[in-house]
């Protein structure tokens, strides 16, 4: 038990009212996964999701197709939201965010890839699971290594840097993507669709059973961090002066950001402006220290992410609005917003 | 008990930034830094902070070599307030402050925060303060904000014996005279305290009035150091600063 006590020491570091807060999103988040589970092209009750009959049609939709999907948008909405609020934190940048500096692009060029090519190079036997989340997370992680290299060490000067070498490797990867695209057949062209526009639809529990796990490891290892992420904030010497291995601090934000971001992507394609968004809500709500923030922007990017879906699933039903045109929908007016409030965010 | 500085030097590209510099920072006294624009005085605070290596020559901190000192423990014997970076995000003061009270090895006396905080916040005059947001204080207010941060870094029970240093890169800048005398009377309240300071001044005068030693760099080289009534010599400073410097005795002024 102690070490269990050990691990969410970081919580100390928050106040009442903000732990108040995560239980209320923690809460809706509850709510919003049973709702999610209801609603679709075939309806449930709440009852029936809790007490399944045993109409076999209605089980194996809700058990096989259901229940999978909305666990991933939820899965991705707090990776997603999670690596959006600690790349912000890292960077001290507020205009962070898996998207903009390229990392999604990566992950994406990574699975692309894999659709168009792995079929030919790699077995089936590994390419149906394991080929897709590995190439996208090497395609993340490549683009983090290269940011790295290119702002020396994430220093506070390369910020611009950084930024501008994100709409480099974005554009990188679209020409990558485009290339993939024009040398697809018709059935791998569907597959690259399903990327670039993002859509939870492809879920089964083989899929994301081993992606989930590791997703959730991944952020596990991350969020105690939270400390030293606040105490980042004082620019990285004072960090260092306050007993922080800075260096050991980045690997593991962008290592844990890669593997998140990237199995993400992998699965549901790109979905845009939550990582960006979901930081900036939290902190309207309860505050700007890590503790807090890091957690209850997983709690409500899974809230949001699995609102979406939902809503990608009823707007036009039965057909299915691309989740990515929803988020982004929303996320842009948001991040116009944001920009014109004031310059300190 | 003290800091040692045994004949280091630092160079980038060639050039040298300190040339052979040996001096020693004791416990209970402040040794004042003093030295034109670009003499290395904020480089020797970095190299005693640990940011990075001297080229040669070694650093002890009470004996122990500063290069088998973890990172951590480096944050329980010495405290650094620099030149602060902009903060990005909305902090409260309070916040800020706390910062400064290390997560790890405070076990003996991890419940005695809130008196900490009371205790420092009075003494340097943020307590009004402690709920305003970071980012709307004046630059003389976040200064005050980061010097009691530095300060609850070093905090200990009254009891305890732990030897703890100082480093201060002009910690008065922007300061209004109030503010700067009160700063520097806590300093020197602290080093009467049994803490080793060395602190980074522009003012010879402030520098005169506070300090146990001084210690006068120009170019890299360590010129002079010793007690100010000593070192301070009309001929040398005006020497060293390239601006001719008279100095009263009765009261004990230095113009120029």
């Amino acid at each position: 038990m102690a070490w269990l006590f050990n691990y969410f020491s970081f919580l100390k570091h928050s106040t009442s009212q903000q732990i108040l807060i995560s239980f209320a999103l923690i809460i809706s988040l509850v709510f919003i996964f049973l709702l999610s589970v209801s609603f679709g092209s075939f309806n449930f009750s709440i009852i029936e999701f809790l007490f399944p009959s045993e109409s076999s049609i209605q089980k194996t939709v809700l058990l096989e197709i259901r229940i999978p999907r909305v666990l991933l948008a939820g899965f991705v909405g707090a990776s997603l939201g999670l690596s959006g609020a600690s790349l912000q934190g890292l960077f001290r940048n507020p205009l962070a965010d898996p998207g903009l500096i390229g990392v999604s692009a990566g992950a994406a060029l990574g699975a692309a890839l894999v659709i168009v090519l792995g079929s030919t190079y790699i077995p089936a036997y590994i390419f149906n699971t394991l080929a897709l989340p590995i190439s996208a997370v090497a395609g993340a992680a490549l683009v983090i290594s290269l940011l790295y290299f290119f702002t020396r060490g994430f220093g506070y000067q390369g910020i611009t840097y950084m930024l501008l070498i994100g709409i480099a490797v974005n554009a990188f990867a679209s020409v990558g993507i485009g290339i993939l695209t024009f040398i697809s057949t018709d059935s791998e062209l569907r597959g690259l669709t399903f990327w670039t526009m993002g859509s939870f639809g492809g879920a089964s529990w083989q899929i994301i059973l081993p992606a989930l796990m590791i997703i959730m490891l991944s952020m596990f290892w991350m969020i105690p961090s939270s400390r030293k992420l606040d105490l980042l904030q004082l620019g990285e010497p004072e960090a260092y002066r306050l007993g922080i291995d800075v260096q050991k601090l980045k690997f593991k934000v962008i290592v844990s950001s890669a593997i998140t971001v990237g199995i993400s992507v992998s699965l549901s394609g790109m979905i845009g402006f939550v990582g960006l968004v979901v930081p900036h809500l939290v902190r309207l709500l309860g505050g700007v220290n890590h503790s807090f923030l890091l957690p209850a922007s997983a709690f409500l990017g899974a809230s949001l992410m699995m609102g979406a879906d939902l809503l990608s699933r009823l707007l036009i039903a039965p057909a299915e609005l691309p989740v990515g045109l929803i988020t982004s929908a929303i996320g842009a007016p948001f991040f116009l917003w944001l920009i014109f409030r004031s310059r300190r965010i | 008990m003290s800091i040692k500085i045994s004949s280091i030097s630092y160079q980038i590209n060639n050039k040298n930034i300190l040339k052979d510099i040996s001096l020693e920072v004791e416990l209970g006294e402040i040794l004042c830094i003093l030295g034109p624009n670009g003499a290395g005085k904020s480089t020797l605070l970095k190299l005693l902070s640990g940011d990075f290596k001297p080229s040669s020559g070694e650093i002890y901190f009470d004996d122990k070599n500063l290069n088998e000192i973890s990172i951590q423990e480096r944050s329980f014997m010495r405290s650094v307030m620099a030149q602060s970076q902009a903060i990005v995000f909305d902090f409260s003061v309070k916040e800020i402050i706390e910062m400064g009270w290390l997560d790890k090895g405070l076990a003996s006396y991890a419940d005695k925060f809130q008196e900490a905080l009371d205790e420092i916040a009075e003494e340097t005059s943020v307590k009004d303060l402690l709920n305003e947001k970071f980012n709307v204080l004046s630059g003389g207010e976040q200064r005050r904000v980061h010097f009691a941060r530095t300060l609850l870094q070093t905090w200990r029970p009254s009891n305890s014996t732990d030897p703890i240093y100082l480093l201060l890169d002009e910690p008065t800048a922007n300061l209004d005279i109030l503010h700067e005398k009160k700063m520097m009377q806590k300093i020197k309240d602290k080093a009467a305290g049994g803490i080793g300071v060395m602190i980074i001044l522009h003012d010879i005068n402030v520098a005169a009035k506070y300090s146990d030693k001084v210690a006068i760099f120009k170019d890299g080289e360590l010129k002079d150091i010793g007690p100010p009534s000593k070192v301070f010599d009309e001929e040398k400073l005006s020497a060293t600063y390239g601006l001719p410097m008279k100095i009263n005795r009765n009261p004990y002024l230095i113009t120029y």
